[in-house]
């Protein structure tokens, strides 16, 4: 079916979509409708609330299987590829750009081996670890690569921006921050540290951060980043624009 | 520390699951968990394969706690989307036609009696029944056929005989009866 299906069409569909009982033809316009369109997709969930008591009664869910799911969930992040050196040189870079999703995995290899590592998803070529010459920098690498740094992924909500904290046992802190908009010079950004239900500034980052270095003691729960005027403040409570939680073990 | 999980709504549940809180995630297991092994068995019929979509979905939910959104409807349908979809898939994957009918022949004539031993909300499940019962019965076998035979609209029109059309108004007007015959009590349950 290649035509265009009417909205009034789309519509009588909506129920047999919420069923999965369309075809994969119809599955497509319905998917590609949906998007844009806030009253098919109300329709939609309205559908989908009828059908959750269907299959009630339910029992209990099956013993032993919540073990295996928590198990899976301590599982390490899958392997990274590795470019063996010899390959191609990667262009240098003045200032170092900050990583998106790297794991304490791809800090230590960069650190350590001195191996240009590439993820599924994103190259990490402006990491030059081993010949970085800024002192900073290699304090940043080196605490994320150190397995007594606690370390926190941050996230922003669509994804495009993220950073690692990584905190010292000696209360040290730094992060590697990517993807943030710039900032006019009048306003910043600023970290956060996240304890017992507070923030507790950890400094500003001004308009283009890169790196955070901070100083941090006593129990955190996370970290998170928003977007201020001018100075600073001292509280705040503006939404976070990067936000992230300590894993629990 | 923060409130008991048991007291907290599912939307804040979900939140703390962003925080990588095992025991959040254990509570949702405990509060839907039945709900979506219950589904999936009734579509698959198969244990060890509704246990596989059981994980697939809590383990969607570990990684993924944002594609919840609250605005949108309850975490027990979200999950349940999640559920049938899959369920639906790896049957439409898995089973040849005639295993396909036989399979479906058990379910729906188990539909309305359970799968399990163990009964929760014996009143949802009545009036659930009774909200079913009342429908036409052509509205009804279309549902069942398309919603746990896993079968499409138009297979349904060949196994009933009926035009596609027909089904499909059919499958829209008895949803659109249960919703108005449901008890709001027995929306609210989930």
């Amino acid at each position: 079916m290649t035509e265009e299906l009417s909205h009034a069409e789309l519509g009588d569909l909506l129920g047999v979509y919420a069923l999965d009982a369309l075809d994969p033809d119809e599955r497509d316009h319905v998917e590609r409708h949906l998007p844009g369109c806030p009253s098919c997709r109300t329709e939609l969930a309205r559908h989908r609330e009828v059908l959750a008591p269907l299959s009630l009664p339910a029992g209990p869910p099956p013993t032993g299987l919540w073990e295996r799911i928590a198990m899976t969930l301590e599982e390490p992040p899958p392997p990274l590829k590795l470019i063996a050196p010899g390959a191609p040189p990667l262009r240098p870079r003045r200032h170092l750009r900050a990583l998106a999703a790297v794991t304490a995995v791809a800090a230590a290899l960069i650190v350590v081996l001195g191996l240009r590592v590439a993820t599924q998803e994103r190259r990490l070529d402006r990491l030059q670890a081993v010949t970085a010459e800024d002192a900073v920098e290699r304090a940043v690498l080196a605490a994320i690569a150190s397995p007594a740094a606690r370390k926190v992924e941050l996230r922003s909500f669509d994804g495009s921006a993220s950073a690692v904290v990584a905190v010292l046992p000696d209360g040290r802190g730094y992060g590697l921050i990517d993807g943030l908009p710039h900032l006019s010079s009048d306003r910043t950004y600023q970290l956060w540290a996240l304890a017992e239900g507070q923030r507790i500034s950890a400094g500003t980052l001004g308009p283009q951060p890169e790196i955070a270095v901070f100083h941090t003691s006593g129990n955190i729960d996370g970290f998170a980043i928003t977007e201020e005027q001018g100075p600073g403040v001292a509280a705040s409570t503006n939404a976070p624009v990067l936000i992230g939680w300590l894993r629990q073990s | 520390m923060g409130p008991d999980p048991d007291d907290r709504s599912d939307a804040s549940l979900v939140v703390t699951i962003g925080r990588l809180r095992q025991d959040a995630l254990a509570e949702v297991y405990r509060r839907h968990g039945g709900a979506v092994f219950a589904l999936a068995r009734r579509v698959l019929v198969d244990r060890a394969l509704a246990e596989e979509v059981l994980q697939e979905v809590f383990l969607r939910l570990w990684n993924q706690p944002e594609k919840f959104d609250p605005e949108r409807g309850s975490l027990r349908s979200y999950l349940l989307t999640q559920t049938h979809g899959r369920a639906i898939d790896l049957l439409r994957s898995e089973t040849a036609r005639r295993q396909r009918e036989e399979r479906n022949a058990r379910s729906i004539a188990e539909a309305g009696v359970g799968l399990d031993d163990e009964v929760q909300d014996l009143v949802v499940a009545e009036q659930i029944r009774e909200a079913m019962g009342g429908l036409p019965d052509r509205e009804r076998r279309a549902i069942e056929l398309a919603y746990f035979g896993g079968y499409t609209y138009r297979e349904v029109a060949g196994l009933l005989g009926d035009p596609e059309g027909t089904v499909k108004s059919r499958i829209r007007s008895g949803l659109h009866r249960l919703r108005q015959t449901l008890p709001r009590a027995a929306l609210e349950a989930t």
